[in-house]
């Protein structure tokens, strides 16, 4: 009886041989088709994240540099360029925030500590208002109004 | 140098994720302020040297500063780097990403310069 039975290592080659991996290579339809185009503008929103910190730096650094310097950054701001693009990067890393945020419960445990996790959709409109109420007292400071 | 980047991977993740979070909360309002507002003469406040000055010189004003310069660039850095390895660009990573994170280091390293000198 013990005879039929098949043997955990009846398939293993007389060999050991070298580990076959298949080639990496991109899933179907990337990067064209329509279900890549959030995760590419969210990958891109890199590029905003990168250019609006140095324009930042630029506009400190000309700060430390006194009054003469800081006036010459604010005029090239007025640049219709310059304009467009800080227009584009404020709606292009609004929507990457919301995205983040809209990821976020995917990354949680079902458990925080000792807590059950809260319901992904309040955990998205609490981070959210978070985003919101930030981004309006950064703006009032930044404005004038305190 | 992929190597090194290995090693380095748990620190650089840190700084990303940090970057995303502290980028993505606290430069829409700069570019809509500084970059829109302000230019268009919405908000002349907000571009006058004094003002801007007295917010950036206060030491949370500082801070806040260096962190939005420097930890956005981090965040910024690593996401056009995989943006580079899911458009096939793993044979040069090693150079494409040195180069993002050099970026990101010496714009650090400024911003440290910038707020101090303030």
């Amino acid at each position: 009886m013990s005879e039929l039975r098949p043997g955990v290592d009846a398939m293993r080659p007389a060999r050991a041989g070298a580990t076959r991996t298949a080639d990496s290579r991109p899933p179907d339809g990337f990067p064209g088709a329509s279900r890549y185009r959030g995760y590419l503008g969210f990958g891109f929103g890199g590029f905003f994240l990168v250019t609006v910190s140095l324009l930042v730096l630029r506009a400190v650094w000309a700060l430390g540099n006194g009054e003469a310097a800081w006036d010459r950054v604010q005029q090239s701001f007025q640049n219709p360029i310059y304009v467009l693009f800080h227009a584009l990067a404020f709606l292009w890393l609004t929507w990457f925030t919301l995205r983040l945020f809209r990821l976020f419960p995917k990354t949680q445990p079902k458990r925080i500590g000792p807590l059950e996790r809260p319901p992904d959709a309040l955990l998205v409109a609490g981070l959210s208002g978070v985003f919101v109420v930030v981004t309006l007292v950064v703006a009032a400071i930044l404005w004038g109004a305190f | 140098m992929r190597r090194v980047l290995l090693v380095l991977e748990p620190i650089i993740w840190g700084l990303f994720s940090a970057g995303m979070m502290v980028g993505g909360l606290l430069l829409p309002a700069w570019a809509l302020v500084m970059g829109v507002a302000g230019p268009l003469g919405f908000a002349p406040t907000a571009t006058s040297y004094d003002h801007f000055h007295a917010v950036a010189s206060h030491p949370l004003g500082r801070l806040v500063l260096l962190a939005a310069i420097a930890l956005p660039l981090w965040g910024g850095a690593h996401h056009l780097r995989h943006l580079w390895l899911d458009f096939g660009g793993l044979r040069s990573d090693g150079l494409v990403g040195t180069l993002c994170y050099l970026v990101a280091g010496i714009g650090s390293g400024l911003a440290i310069v910038a707020v101090a000198r303030l």
